[in-house]
């Protein structure tokens, strides 16, 4: 019967992930990466692995498939188009590499398999939340508290890398009045689109440079 | 009964397929999913070891995994709507000198 079921969620979880890999559209792609973290997570419950098949849902295919698909929608990818194969001469090497990578592997298994340490049969009640929290509150809790920090991170680098003016310098001051703000400051990828933008007020520069706007009236040429 | 190295094959399975990914592909945000997807048969690895040798320490690994594939998500794709903002492409072959 778990045998079955194991037969089962594997090979959900094969499916999906090659579908992943064979769909052109990234929007199918990140729906099956779903399926083959759901069918991840059946196999954890069979695991005796509660908490993990639940953070699995709840992480992997609720917050950081939520955060995918919404920028796979925010940035409106097509399909990408398919393109002549390059550097045909490296095929037989990277046949010779796959086999030496599926020799280590079988290896592996090998000594897994006739290991003289053989997994107990007795019912397992490793998995259970309370261990795991005494696990992370006590041995590892040096590594929970940096994960936290980690996390810190994350949050900083990721605001700091979407601001969209990244590139302006920090003394760039709003001059109230009529702006004309060249295209290059606005956005720094456009160099060779010189077309001078013009707005109206000091607010819609300020909205456009994303930086505050200054009562105080400043130099024109520190922008 | 499932054995363990029925866990270890289809989480090597599951890694290779994630590394082909990786390869062939020149979407950023497909490359992306195919990373996640071996981090997954990383975890897949640890929790059967957990189980079958009844240590909580594997898992407890996993915990930590899926807290910095979150924090690799969120820079990750940080990083995707700037070189997007920057190059109006998603390609890899667009982005290849490493500066925006």
């Amino acid at each position: 019967m778990l045998a079955l079921l194991f037969i089962i969620f594997a090979g959900m979880a094969i499916g999906c992930a090659v579908a992943v890999v064979a769909q052109r559209n990234p929007l199918y792609s990140a729906i099956s990466l779903i399926g083959v973290f759901i069918s991840l997570a059946c196999l954890y419950v069979m695991l005796a692995a509660p908490f993990i098949a639940a953070v699995q849902v709840i992480v992997y295919a609720g917050a950081i498939m939520v955060l995918v698909v919404f920028v796979i929608m925010l940035l409106n990818v097509e399909e990408e188009e398919r393109r002549r194969p390059r550097l045909k001469f490296l095929v037989p090497v990277a046949i010779g590499l796959a086999a030496v990578l599926v020799a280590e592997t079988s290896f592996i298994m090998y000594s897994v398999r006739f290991s003289p340490f053989t997994p107990t049969e007795n019912v397992s009640n490793t998995g259970l939340t309370s261990q795991i929290g005494t696990g992370l509150f006590t041995t590892y809790l040096l590594p929970f508290e940096i994960t936290s920090v980690l996390l810190l991170m994350a949050i900083v680098g990721a605001m700091t890398l979407t601001r969209r003016s990244a590139s302006l310098s920090p003394t760039a001051r709003i001059v109230p009045g009529t702006q004309i703000l060249a295209m290059d400051i606005l956005t720094p990828g456009s160099s060779e689109n010189l077309t001078a933008v013009e707005t109206d007020t000091t607010t819609e520069a300020a909205l456009l440079l994303g930086v505050k706007p200054r009562q105080a009236p400043e130099e024109d040429e520190e922008i | 009964m499932p054995q363990l190295w029925w866990y270890l094959a289809l989480s090597a399975v599951l890694f290779t397929i994630g590394v082909v990914g990786v390869i062939i592909k020149r979407n950023v945000i497909a490359m992306f999913m195919c990373i996640e997807l071996m981090l997954n048969a990383v975890n897949l690895t640890f929790v059967a070891f957990s189980s079958f040798f009844q240590d909580i320490n594997g898992q407890l690994f996993v915990f930590i995994v899926m807290t910095v594939a979150a924090a690799e998500a969120a820079v990750g794709l940080g990083i995707i709507i700037t070189i997007f903002r920057n190059r109006e492409s998603l390609d890899v072959d667009d982005a290849s000198i490493l500066k925006l």
